[in-house]
């Protein structure tokens, strides 16, 4: 049994959970018809700038051209892609993970997390201009893979089709995989809102619910749909990461050799993803007046798991510095300089310090981990910090030209000792737009999927309410939670 | 003759569970009735029996295939092909491991979405007999039966206290 929250109860207040059904019911579905001006302006702002970002792209690409030889210019495009993955496409991996180790106070962000889904179609079609612009694996096309002529891939026997479309292959499959979850998920709510709403919302949620009816089956069917799913869904998304990151950055940077390089992308993208559905979170507790089912057990629960993330990423970083560090080579030594310590220092330098000091010390006081605003900070921290990572390794990856050379440390010196191809390239006016666009993009998108989708899973807050309640114990009230297996 | 259902609405959950036990005693075969709720319970809350299905092979008949498809893939395009890279063998199992660890995931997925369809029993035309007040927390025992069972299929239900009961196609 946990202690009521007392301190916690004055400053966040628990969750309610003394609610019927009924009132869970009928208070989401309000919830869900009626939205705020508030919301329809963050929609438009997110639309506006979704549609300057789409503009700043088509601009970009009728000037410069969309290929290869233009690939230079796509650098923070790029960047944002990356950005994308690591946040909203990794995101729904929050849902799956703790529906697995059946934490009750995952349930109020549940949904949210698998709402993101939706923000994969941006991903596959954001995905198409940079499988345009990589350059292929035989460089010279004389059919032989020869190291210093042709690029070092994964792709090393190059079956049909790689790397091209095993990468969209890959993305399609994990956003296929989201969004059959989230239908999977949100079938009994749209059967619900289907029963409880009128017109044309009541068609559309009907037709989407394909009869669902609430039987024990339905229910044991769909718990292992869930699962399955969650699983797959898991499994094929730190692969997507994997190619991503290999395919976009590591490879296009000769001589770069790292082992736990990917691993690390994948590390980011759950520390980003668990950033961002805290923010989601304490926007939908302080805006979207959620604040009757949100305690602040969410946040504290989910800011230790921030914390653990964040001190493995600090490790998986080091173990990455150290052993270019330590190693000398000369090639090392310029990876080194260029992602880290000369050409993208200031990017590196922001990327350390809101991805790991940040949150750190923030999270290593109980009393911060134990409240709405520390985790909300920190996740906003960490969420700043993995763009900024994304800038340091996708923008100089794709800046460089000579893509089939053995190593970056043979290019030739001209600016201040540094090869032209290394230097830092700033963002421009449109590159500002894309980058921003592709978020509001995402934000757009999830903000629409709101309105056909609630953003809490009502079932799984009623279900929640079944084996959660305060009990008088001695002079104390104290929360009792039940588990069903 | 086509059956008929019988939907008894309950505002307590051991109230439906109890209509379940009556009409085990009734002979009612626990196939022909179901509960509805509009959350999933614990398993075996109502005394229903074990509800089986078999989603699980569908992934596994779909890895199968993808990893089949996978391995000649890789290792047919690299003897039709056969170039020698970094002096590592023609047919060499990391490279050939990235494929087919695609392959079988695709495979997979692709198999879990139809064996969601198949066992959701989609498509489903019709909702069947339901009520709205199952959203709000009430508990619904959907019975399938003969028509000269209705009425006394009825009474079970009642006895058990259902607050009201439907009628209509299952």
């Amino acid at each position: 049994m946990a202690r009521h929250p007392h301190e916690a109860a004055e400053r966040t207040g628990p969750p309610e959970v003394h609610l019927s059904d009924r009132e869970v019911m009928q208070d989401l579905a309000e919830k869900y018809d009626a939205a705020c001006p508030k919301f329809w302006l963050a929609v438009a702002v997110a639309g506006g700038l979704f549609a300057l970002g789409v503009l700043a792209f088509v601009i970009r690409a009728l000037d410069v051209g969309l290929s290869d030889s233009s690939r230079n210019e796509y650098g923070y495009y790029a960047a944002a892609f990356a950005f994308l993955i690591v946040t909203a496409t990794t995101a729904p991996l929050a849902a799956i993970a703790f529906r697995w180790t059946k934490n009750h106070w995952r349930r109020p962000f549940s949904r949210a997390a698998e709402l993101f889904s939706l923000v994969g179609i941006l991903a596959v079609l954001a995905f198409i201009p940079m499988l345009i612009v990589l350059p292929g694996i035989d460089l010279n096309g004389d059919g032989v893979l020869e190291l210093g002529k042709d690029r070092r891939t994964i792709w090393f026997s190059a079956p049909i089709g790689a790397p091209i479309w095993w990468d969209m292959a890959g993305l399609i499959g994990v956003v296929v995989c989201g969004l059959a979850l989230l239908w999977v998920s949100a079938r009994p709510d749209m059967a619900q809102i289907a029963q409880v709403s009128n017109g044309l919302r009541a068609r559309v949620m009907g037709r989407l619910a394909c009869g669902w009816q609430g039987t024990v089956r339905d229910w044991n069917v769909q718990k292992g749909q869930m699962a399955i799913l969650g699983a797959f869904y898991f499994m094929l998304l730190v692969w997507v990461h994997t190619l991503i990151s290999l395919d976009f950055a590591l490879s296009l940077i000769p001589g770069w050799r790292d082992s736990i390089f990917a691993a690390h992308h994948v590390l980011t993208g759950i520390q980003a993803s668990a950033g961002l559905l805290i923010v989601v979170l304490f926007l939908m507790k302080k805006v979207g007046g959620y604040d009757r089912y949100i305690g602040v057990d969410p946040f504290w629960s989910f800011a230790k798991v921030l914390l653990g993330v964040t001190l493995l990423w600090g490790y998986f970083w080091f173990s990455e510095f150290m052993t270019f560090w330590y190693g000398r080579d000369e090639t090392e030594q310029t990876v080194i300089k260029l992602l880290m310590v000369e050409s993208y220092r200031t990017a590196f330098l922001l990327n350390l310090f809101f991805s790991f000091f940040i949150p750190f010390v923030l999270l290593l006081w109980n009393g911060v981990r134990k409240s709405v605003l520390g985790p909300t900070v920190a996740g906003a921290s960490v969420i700043i910090g993995a763009f900024f990572m994304m800038v340091r390794l996708y923008v100089p990856a794709f800046n460089i030209k000579d893509v089939g050379a053995e190593s970056i440390a043979e290019f030739e010196a001209a600016h201040g000792g540094t090869a032209a191809q290394l230097l830092p390239v700033l963002p421009g006016p449109l590159d500002v737009l894309m980058v921003v666009g592709m978020m509001a993009g995402a934000a757009f998108i999830f903000l629409l999927g709101t309105r056909l989708i609630p953003i809490m899973s009502a079932w799984e807050m009623k279900e929640g309410l079944m084996y959660v309640l305060y009990r008088p114990f001695m002079k104390g009230k104290y929360l009792v939670l039940g588990k069903p297996e | 003759m086509a059956k008929t259902g019988v939907l008894g609405l309950y505002s307590d959950a051991n109230y439906a569970a109890e209509a379940g036990d009556g009409l085990q005693r009734m002979g009612i075969s626990d196939n022909d009735y179901d509960f509805l709720t509009g959350a999933p319970y614990p398993e075996g809350a109502f005394g229903e029996k074990e509800s089986s299905h078999r989603l699980y092979v569908f992934p596994f008949v779909g890895a199968l295939c993808g990893l089949t498809a996978g391995i000649l893939l890789t290792s047919m395009t690299q003897m039709a092909y056969p170039l020698v890279t970094g002096g590592k063998p023609i047919l060499s199992l990391p490279p050939m491991a990235i494929v087919t660890y695609e392959g079988t995931m695709l495979g997979a997925i692709l198999f879990t979405v139809l064996g969601i369809i198949f066992e959701s029993r989609l498509p489903r035309p019709s909702l069947g007999l339901y009520d709205d007040r199952i959203t709000e927390g009430y508990v619904g025992v959907l019975v399938e039966c003969e028509p000269e069972e209705v009425d006394r299929v009825e009474q079970v239900l009642t006895q058990a206290g259902a607050e009201d009961i439907k009628r209509g196609k299952v």
